[in-house]
């Protein structure tokens, strides 16, 4: 029962990898850094995978219990986290895939969503990965009404930090 | 704004060939990390306090204290258990040293919870050696003072002259107790803050590991 669990979990967790990578590359600044966030949030996974009964989609938990890790993570460090070292494996844009002006522009949109809360800035993740609000709102835990005002709030903010 | 936004979604979504790739087993050897750095700490944090204690034992054992050690004639047997206390504490740091290796290279959750329940034996073995230890040497030391230190014999001379030494005998033995058993509380707690708040993780680990067996 128990080697079965292990298996069928490592197997899906290997499957959706990518969702860690992602969260970990945007809360943190270096490699070691988003190895220990990856390993804390497969942790955080397993310890909390007894619990999950499939009543939502593997990758939805998944969303929820990375970002949650992530956040928690965040908060604790926060004073370490505000270094300016870009060696994410995300935030490395390849030279010659863009234009000049796209790839400036880019690279201004990420540093300033580098710069958003830690609860932003999983607003903004869980848009890039092309969530839907009512997605958005079940792994936030919100209403969809709010995660819409938070969303309109944080592209506000982006758009200081961008024209300041 | 939106332009920008969608700007960076698009190329967000190009990432994902370039996200690291872990493997099957490197992810399963993730789950067992947990464990495995605690039962690091305790290894580490008994190497500090190895030589930490070293460390004092060193400072205090200049040619002076020597010589009062061997005025109270107690020398030879503080000396031997100098030697036992250091080989026994050698032993433990091997002891959580092997544990962190086992525990590294733990493949299943069955083992994983020996191990657990062995590192709570060593540290409970290590705890109450070190207390014991304590104890023969503060009894040696008060032995030492009171027969052969020359502050020891005035106050039983001086207690004679009474005419009370029965007495005083008991007095002095009351109170010798009660401060070793003082000093005994005041190191067992430093050894719970110490190594407690460890155990009590790996514990946790271990609740979690015995839920998921059933």
């Amino acid at each position: 029962m128990n080697k079965e669990l292990e298996h069928r979990f490592v197997t899906e967790l290997e499957n959706n990898q990518n969702i860690v990578h992602k969260v970990c590359s945007l809360y943190t600044n270096n490699r070691d850094a988003h190895n220990d966030l990856f390993q804390e949030i497969t942790i955080q996974l397993w310890k909390a995978y007894p619990k999950f009964r499939g009543d939502a989609k593997f990758s939805t938990w998944m969303y929820r219990v990375a970002l949650n890790t992530a956040i928690t993570l965040y908060r604790k460090s926060k004073k370490r986290v505000q270094t300016q070292d870009y060696d994410s494996v995300i935030f490395k844009i390849k030279t010659d895939e863009y234009d000049d002006t796209e790839e400036k522009q880019l690279k201004l949109m990420y540093n300033a969503v580098r710069q958003l809360g830690d609860i932003d800035k999983a607003l903004v993740f869980l848009y890039l990965e092309d969530k839907d609000y009512a997605e958005i709102s079940e792994t936030l835990g919100i209403t969809e009404v709010n995660a819409r005002v938070k969303m309109n709030r944080v592209k506000n903010k982006l758009r200081t930090i961008l024209n300041p | 704004m939106m332009d920008e936004l969608e700007l960076l979604k698009k190329d967000w979504q190009k990432k994902d060939d370039h996200l690291p790739k872990l493997s099957y087993d490197q992810i399963y050897k993730m789950i067992w990390k947990k464990s495995s750095s605690i039962v690091k700490w305790i290894f580490y944090i008994s190497l500090i306090e190895f030589v930490f204690w070293a460390g004092i034992n060193i400072i205090f054992s200049d040619p002076e204290s020597m010589q009062e050690l061997k005025a109270m004639h107690i020398y030879n047997t503080m000396m031997v258990l100098n030697f036992v206390n250091y080989a026994v504490i050698l032993y433990f740091i091997y002891k959580f040293y092997k544990n962190y290796r086992k525990i590294s290279f733990t493949d299943s959750s069955k083992k994983l919870m020996k191990t657990i329940l062995d590192v709570k034996k060593t540290v409970t073995q290590y705890v109450w050696f070190n207390l014991i230890i304590f104890t023969i040497t503060l009894v040696i030391s008060i032995y030492g003072v009171f027969i052969y230190g020359p502050e020891g014999r005035q106050i039983i001379e001086a207690a004679t002259q009474e005419g009370s030494e029965t007495t005083f005998w008991i007095m002095i033995i009351i109170v010798s107790i009660v401060f070793t058993a003082v000093l005994l509380l005041l190191i067992w707690l430093f050894y719970k803050l110490l190594y407690g708040i460890l155990l009590k993780r790996l514990k946790e680990n271990y609740n979690e590991l015995k839920k998921l067996e059933v």
